[in-house]
């Protein structure tokens, strides 16, 4: 019960703030949020009752037979991580988005409507259910960006669509072809996953899925709608992008290739971590260039979410953990930046570097957060981030030097770019810009401190992040270690 | 050529001479004088027809025929009158685009 | 259990630092200063005993396991740890960051616009890191200290948050320690690889007993680690300019402990770098080197803080002398008293500078002597002991202990002797001249200025241990299971003149007009052999371009491949459209990569189109409709309204009915 709740409250909830929005003032935005806090709550019932083999919490239900179509939900540690970080990151996007009154209640139910394709993504393990919500995800999302954005927004939310909506053909493809190869028709992963298939099936297949998933992450050269769509949409908007429909790319890609293709994983295994490294080294490259604050932060994304690629690609335990924490401690580390980054552009109205700095002498509140997440986005030791780099590269120690070698290059460039952020926001003297610019607000501060905190309890106990993921780590490696030569 | 053939072709010449005045006559008072001239000639054309036969019903077609123009000859002339006031003359092809 | 007493020693500081980061009752001056003061003396008081007892045999080794975590079939046991090397490093460590906080108190309070509680904030947390990387039992938290410290490093570097300048210079700071930590990482997780374990206890012996290749790499990779962060040649440009950062900043960080931490870790993983030859003969050279080229640069001065930081180079450099010729005990013994000489020397310098005419070049320091006669007492001592003024001075005892090492080391050895010796020499001459120019007489007489207890006490204490803690060089050499050498007398005498050779040469260039210019003249040795200019024309201006070239502009090529959509109407126009999206929106910049998939997308768009525009069926529908149109235009002109006309249209009609009729009769 807990799982379908995870769909069904933020979806209802979703309708509800767009009725409730006509009751009174502001009260869209706390029905979102009760919706979304049911869902934390039923989140960890399921969790605190769950039980204690593979899954935390398993659901099957027939729902069209004669198609082999199933709801066929199920939740181990991995997934919980992520539902609670979507339904977190939710709540926390209506607290910072007060300001919006513009269609408020629509905006709203986005929110929550994004939050629940999420979900969807996070639990489905029949697979056309899982592309229909993969699917269903980008039209709140791709709302968010056009009605409530900045700029050039339009152009923005259109690349985001025609970017993602392709990729999701390539999923939908390859989850065609093996329902309709399947005797009987079935989309259930777990009896696909038992299913023979040859080698080049294995890998045409793979590419269908990892077209899709690579597009989402994003990696090069697959991320040119993320830049533009993270600085064109409003803040509620970036810290979704960043937190979730990032995450909901990383965890397809850490779920279903090993599980369905083992054999064509390994087969390209090679090229994914190639393509990772790359992406790695140009995301920094990139980030060292930009003036925009925004789009500097979104190539970080880029490097960050290649790492996840490497991991995964990797094939070892180190690596897939590390792929596992690095996107979970990337959740709170870039939404955090964002966060922080819209709050800023609300008040100066711009996000050019040059324009900005000196918030140390005007707002040391909003400096000293930007100096926390400053440390996670270098992968300072003590935060999450560090964990699942130092893990990954530990992983490709393993596998291959050479990409180990990358993967510390970008340690570097992370310096170069990270001081950039900060050296053009906190340091210097007061911009015009900046001058009067208030310090946080309530509403903003404890969003700050609640990632802020998650980021250095995970870095600090790494254990509970560790042992959390294990079991989807083992089960991911289990297939793989099979096929591995 | 026998009386009736004789009268027959009367009655063709009298039509085919009304509708000549129709085609060729722009003036609607002409017209409708051609008009009367053409029903002429199939009423002639009936009474030679009744007699010959014998028989009563080319007769009553003459009455009937009779009523027609004179029903005609009353809208003609309304129709006359009408385009006299708008169009200033008794022009037919200046009542062509049929507007008041 | 008393074991877990360990772990309030960094604690304190990061009580100290998240109490003022976080500042939660809006703390006034003094209640940051208090909290300061004790989150910043606090772990002297609790490792003091524990350290003391350790080091006189009273309580063993001790280990705190922290928490273990575990990944598959690897354990990561996390712990932190007493042996002699971290009671010794721990000890000195917390006495001099004491006494620089004390100092500080004093120091900070008078400058201009001065941000307390940042400054002790980030203070406090470079002591926790620098005590939780000397107590680690492990590879992580070793890191883990070794990477806060480097981040407080930069955040106190470019403490004057106005100044580009000091932005710069920390920036700088911490990309190249990032370069060197990047590689101790590597060399780390290696290590942890193949021992399988991250206890140091564990990965040091098996580090050393690696007998592929992969053993030498590793050692490599920790020897260019802690040359990054001890700035050894050639990653030694950013010390000199981390010296934008306030004083206690460079009496703390850069030269006493933080810099000297990449020493540390050569003694700490001595046996993995004394199991490789190669890469042991690497460091003394290293070293050597170093040790060379910044006292040769630290002659050519003008300004006392850059002359202190080329002097913590060179003086690490004899460090890596003694670890790289198998005595880290050695080394450890030096790095002891470095830490204590340097950081008077720097706070007393800073004193002098606050007495002298403001700023602080060497120039600036003349008649100080006599208006802060306390400061320049004990800095004496200092530049004494850095100079190693023979028998009365602690650094003489060290410095001797590591060039007897050398001699007796190797050939090799031998040579690193002779160049040591030089540079011993070059470090009396550079020592003095603050000390010379401070004794001379002002340009302008004024009165002596009243020195704060709080600034002085510090000083006093430091110069004292400076001074007499030469007694103690040989039981610290041996207490960390190393040998005191015993060299011929004549090498002792050789040490013993090269420091007073050096003084004298000092005063000759103090008071020798002539060789005072030649000094001043000497700017490429000034600029320590332009290296930074080297680096920014090798490094750092190819990256630059690198970046400019990836992310310059704003991708207008999309417009010159796919081109711009020529027409005004159908699909050129939606492509034109189509490609004004490709470009990069207002404000952003040039991806080429990214880019290319848009322009990919946009070429197999119009090539699958283009050859349906203008679409042929569409034509061909459309030709009919307009036929139509074309046929109801001519119909319409058979409706003429004329009377007459549809008359004729009549009689014609009825004709060919008739003529029809008349046909049908026909059999």
């Amino acid at each position: 019960m807990a799982l379908i709740a995870q769909l069904l409250l933020p979806f209802f909830g979703g309708f509800a703030a767009l009725l409730a929005a006509r009751t009174g003032r502001d009260r869209e935005r706390w029905v979102a949020i009760a919706a979304m806090g049911a869902t934390l709550v039923a989140l960890l019932a399921g969790v605190v009752f769950g039980d204690d083999g593979r899954w935390l919490a398993f659901y099957r239900a027939d729902w069209a037979p004669s198609f082999g179509i199933q709801v066929l939900l199920a939740m181990d540690g991995l997934t919980a991580a992520m539902l609670a970080i979507s339904s977190g990151l939710g709540i926390i996007s209506v607290f910072i988005s007060w300001h919006v009154t513009h269609r408020s209640a629509l905006f709203h139910a986005a929110i929550c409507w994004t939050v629940a394709a999420a979900n969807g993504v996070f639990l489905s393990f029949d697979l056309l259910i899982f592309a229909f919500f993969w699917e269903l995800m980008i039209v709140p999302a791709f709302l968010l960006i056009a009605l409530w954005g900045h700029g050039d927004r339009e152009a923005a939310a259109i690349k985001f669509l025609v970017f993602n909506a392709v990729a999701g053909l390539g999923l939908l493809a390859a989850v065609f072809w093996m329902g309709a190869t399947s005797d009987p028709v079935t989309f259930d992963a777990f009896v696909l996953a038992e299913s023979d298939y040859s080698k080049t099936a294995q890998i045409l297949l793979l590419l269908g899925f990892a077209l899709a998933f690579m597009v989402k992450l994003p990696v090069p050269p697959f991320h040119a709608w993320l830049p533009d769509a993270h600085t064109q949409a409003p803040t509620a908007g970036s810290i979704l992008l960043a937190g979730l429909l990032l995450k909901t790319g990383a965890y397809g890609l850490f779920r279903f290739p090993p599980m369905l293709f083992p054999e064509g994983l390994t087969a390209l295994a090679g090229w994914g971590m190639a393509l990772g490294a790359f992406g790695v080294v140009y995301g920094g490259i990139l980030a060292c260039g930009q003036t925009d604050a925004k789009r500097l932060v979104a190539y970080t994304s880029v490097a960050h979410m290649s790492i996840v690629l490497m991991g995964v690609c990797g094939g070892v335990h180190f690596a897939l953990v590390g792929a596992g924490v690095e996107m979970i401690a990337h959740a709170f580390s870039s939404s955090a930046l964002f966060l922080l980054i819209g709050a800023l552009q609300h008040r100066t109205g711009t996000r050019d570097l040059r324009e900005l700095g000196g918030l140390q002498k005007t707002a040391p509140a909003f400096a000293t957060s930007f100096a926390l997440f400053f440390a996670a986005a270098l992968a300072m030791p003590g935060t999450a981030n560090f964990l699942g780099e130092a893990l990954v590269i530990t992983g490709m120690f393993q596998v291959n030097w050479i990409f180990a070698a990358i993967a510390l290059v970008s340690l570097v460039v992370s310096v170069v770019y990270a001081t950039r952020l900060i050296g053009g926001i906190a340091f210097g003297a007061p911009k015009p810009a900046v001058q009067n610019v208030p310090d946080l607000h309530r509403y903003e501060l404890w969003p700050i401190a609640i990632l802020g905190l998650c980021a250095l309890v995970f870095g600090l106990f790494p254990q509970l992040l560790i042992g959390w993921l294990w079991t989807a780590v083992e089960a991911a490696l289990e297939p793989l270690i099979v096929v591995q030569p | 050529m026998t009386g009736v053939s004789f009268l027959l072709a009367i009655a063709a010449g009298l039509f085919a001479a009304g509708l000549f005045g129709v085609l060729a006559r722009r003036t609607i008072l002409m017209q409708l004088i051609s008009l009367e001239i053409m029903l002429a000639g199939p009423a002639l054309a009936f009474v030679a027809a009744g007699a010959h036969h014998g028989m009563v019903e080319g007769t009553a077609m003459f009455l009937i025929v009779l009523a027609l123009a004179a029903a005609e000859v009353a809208l003609g002339l309304a129709i006359y009158l009408q385009l006299r006031r708008h169009a200033g003359d008794g022009d037919a092809d200046a009542a062509r685009q049929l507007r008041g | 259990m008393l074991a877990y007493l360990l772990l309030l020693v960094p604690t304190p500081p990061l009580a100290g630092f998240v109490l003022l980061a976080l500042d939660p009752y809006r703390l006034d001056r003094r209640a940051v200063r208090a909290a300061a003061i004790v989150a910043g003396c606090a772990p002297l008081a609790v490792i003091a005993p524990m350290a003391i007892a350790h080091l006189t045999g009273l309580w063993g080794d001790q280990i705190a396991p922290i928490f273990t975590l575990y990944v598959g079939s690897y354990e990561v046991a996390l712990a932190v740890g007493l042996d002699t090397l971290s009671a010794v490093t721990a000890l000195t460590v917390a006495f001099v960051s004491a006494c620089v906080m004390i100092y500080a108190l004093d120091y900070m309070s008078g400058a201009r616009n001065a941000d307390l509680r940042r400054f002790f904030a980030l203070m406090n947390l470079f002591q926790a890191g620098m005590l939780s990387m000397v107590l680690a039992a492990d590879s992580i938290t070793f890191f883990l200290g070794w990477e806060l410290m480097g981040l407080c490093s930069f955040f106190l570097i470019s403490y004057n948050m106005t100044s580009p300048r000091a932005f710069a210079a920390g920036q700088k700071a911490f990309v190249i320690t990032r370069i060197a930590d990047a590689a101790l990482l590597a060399g780390l997780l290696l290590l942890f690889l193949e021992a399988g374990s991250v206890r140091l206890s564990e990965l040091i012996p098996a580090g050393a007993a690696i007998d592929t290749a992969r053993g030498p790499l590793i050692a490599a990779l920790l020897l260019i680690g802690a040359m990054g962060k001890s700035a050894q040649f050639p990653f030694h440009t950013w010390l000199p300019t981390a010296m934008a950062g306030p004083t206690p900043v460079s009496a703390l960080l850069h030269s006493a402990t933080m810099v000297a931490a990449g020493a540390v870790l050569l003694a700490r993983f001595a046996p993995v770098m004394a199991a490789n030859d190669g890469v042991a003969a690497a460091t003394a050279i290293a070293g050597v080197v170093t040790a060379l080229f910044g006292a040769a640069s630290a002659v050519a001065q003008t300004d006392v803080k850059r002359l202190l930081a080329y002097s913590s180079i060179s003086q690490i450099g004899y460090m890596l002398i003694a670890v790289g010729v198998g005595a880290p005990a050695v080394a450890m013994a030096h790095f002891v008293v470095h830490a204590l000489f340097k950081s008077l020397l720097f706070m007393a310098s800073g004193v002098l500078s606050h007495a002298g005419a403001g700023g602080t070049s060497i120039a600036a320091l003349r008649g100080t002597a006599r208006r802060a006669p306390i400061a320049f007492a004990s800095f004496a001592a200092g530049a004494a002991s850095l100079a190693g003024l023979p028998l009365v001075t602690a650094g003489w005892w060290s410095k001797e202990a590591i060039l007897a090492s050398a001699f007796e080391a190797s050939w090799l050895g031998l040579a690193v002797w002779a160049v040591g010796l030089t540079a011993a020499a070059l470090t009396a001459v550079y020592a003095f001249r603050p000390v010379f120019t401070a004794l001379r007489a002002p340009e302008t007489e004024t009165p002596r200025g009243r020195e704060s207890w709080l600034a002085v006490g510090p000083l006093v204490v430091l110069a004292v241990l400076a001074l007499a803690g030469g007694l103690g060089v040989k039981p610290l050499t041996e207490l960390l299971g190393g040998h005191p050498p015993h060299p011929a007398l004549w090498v002792e005498l050789a040490g013993a003149s090269a420091a007073l050779l050096g003084i004298a040469g000092s005063a000759a260039l103090t008071f020798v007009p002539a060789l005072a210019d030649r000094v001043a003249r000497a700017r490429r040795l000034r600029a320590g052999l332009q290296m930074d200019a080297r680096y920014y024309a090798l490094l750092v201006r190819p990256y630059r371009r690198l970046v400019r070239r990836l992310s310059g502009g704003r991708g207008e090529w999309v417009e010159r491949v796919v081109g711009r959509g020529r027409g005004a109407q159908g699909l050129e126009r939606e492509l034109e459209g189509a490609v004004r999206h490709a470009r990069q929106p207002e404000g952003a910049s040039s991806d080429p990569v990214g880019q290319a998939t848009v322009v990919l997308g946009l070429w197999i768009w119009r090539a699958l189109l283009l050859p349906f525009s203008p679409d042929r069926m569409d034509m061909a529908w459309m030709w009919g409709a307009r036929g139509i149109g074309r046929a109801a235009e001519r119909a319409r002109r058979l409706q003429t309204g004329r009377v007459r006309d549809y008359a004729l249209a009549l009689a014609f009609g009825l004709a060919a009915l008739l003529l029809i009729g008349w046909g049908m009769t026909w059999r």
